[in-house]
């Protein structure tokens, strides 16, 4: 269940999201958007029989996870962790494809774990950086998305977004094809700088379009009411 | 590419073409028991291990193919990483203690389906001669 993985996410969704759907994860650096994705993926996968996997193309392994413990979100032996690390620094001459690595790397591990369920890409910027400059990248993430939606994983693709940005930004292609964008922000009132969370778009399941507050506890990512 | 055209020059009774597409086939499906029977003998990293592939039976893995093997079967405790001497930041592979059993059954199974497959192939062959 992904909308009981965080502690008051259930008052913003009436019902679970749909198995396979895409959802973005969106916003500025700093606003929690590795710590989301990892928290609901770890969430997914924590009954022990499903596996998710974690590709991060930002930070590595040991980093990450050592952020997801400071922070108290809880790790599931079944999230596997990709870091391209390696493959950045054994093949910085070649150049390889990411778009084209990670439907391998995804295929590769749906091959080992059969009852892989979730992915989580940190981040979609990265991999349109390292995508290679052939053909259309729109055609090209639309046939990823398609591939995403036909293995049947629920994905989480983490967006980074400049601090400032308006509607624009929710112009682009994979904000049309996605069937959910979380935002997560900041705002600031009376000299005090809050963390918010609002889901601007869930297909196929009710949802509150409000902006919740978002804080860190002792026991990882908590939400709590509307920010209005 | 030298120890694959030394197979070719062994034998010419079938199609090359052919052979290569199966070999390619093989290689693919049986990556993991590839490169374990690789890293076993020689540790090494990734893209040394897809040049190690490449030269042995001429096909080509790509990264997205080789570097999950690895990452699987290092979460499972079969394989270690370490530095290499040469590039602190490049991981080089070997297989641990409790990974040689897993090589072994691997090797095992393998070994044992393709003789099953070879069995029947070869005796269905001599069979029409």
């Amino acid at each position: 269940m992904i909308r009981s993985s965080i502690k008051g996410f259930e008052s913003i969704l009436a019902s679970d999201i749909p198995k396979g759907s895409i959802v973005l994860i969106t916003g500025a650096e700093g606003t929690l958007k590795s710590s989301l994705a990892f928290c609901l993926a770890s969430s997914y996968v924590s009954d022990g029989e499903a596996h998710g996997l974690y590709a991060t193309l930002e930070q590595g392994k040991e980093s990450h996870m050592r952020n997801m413990s400071y922070l108290g979100i809880k790790e599931s032996g079944n999230l596997h962790v990709f870091d391209y690390r390696d493959i950045f620094i054994e093949w910085q001459d070649a150049e390889p494809d990411m778009l084209k690595v990670t439907e391998e790397v995804i295929a590769s591990y749906k091959e080992k774990y059969k009852d892989l369920r979730v992915f989580v890409l940190d981040s979609l910027n990265a991999l349109y950086t390292l995508s290679s400059g052939d053909g259309d990248l729109r055609k090209s993430m639309y046939y990823f998305f398609s591939r995403l939606r036909d293995l049947g994983l629920t994905s989480f693709l983490v967006v980074e977004t400049p601090p400032l940005q308006g509607d624009s930004e929710h112009d682009k292609a994979e904000y049309f094809l996605a069937d959910g964008v979380i935002e997560l922000g900041t705002l600031e009132s009376a000299g005090n700088i809050s963390r918010y969370i609002q889901v601007r778009k869930m297909r196929a399941t009710k949802h509150d379009i409000g902006k919740h507050k978002l804080v860190i506890g002792q026991d990882g990512l908590s939400i709590l009411g509307s920010m209005y | 590419m030298e120890r694959l055209e030394e197979n070719l020059e062994c034998s010419t009774d079938f199609d090359e073409e052919e052979y290569r597409a199966i070999l390619d086939r093989i290689i693919r499906a049986n990556r993991d028991v590839v490169v374990l029977s690789i890293v076993e003998e020689t540790p090494m990293c990734g893209i040394d291990l897809i040049k190690e592939i490449f030269f042995r039976y001429g096909v080509y893995l790509s990264q997205g193919l080789v570097y999950p093997i690895l990452y699987t079967l290092e979460e499972d405790g079969a394989l270690k990483a370490r530095a290499t001497k040469g590039n602190m930041r490049v991981k080089e592979y070997f297989v641990t203690q409790e990974g040689k059993e897993v090589v072994h059954k691997k090797k095992g199974a393998f070994i044992k389906a393709l003789e099953d497959v070879l069995i029947f192939v070869k005796g269905d062959a001599r069979d029409k001669e």
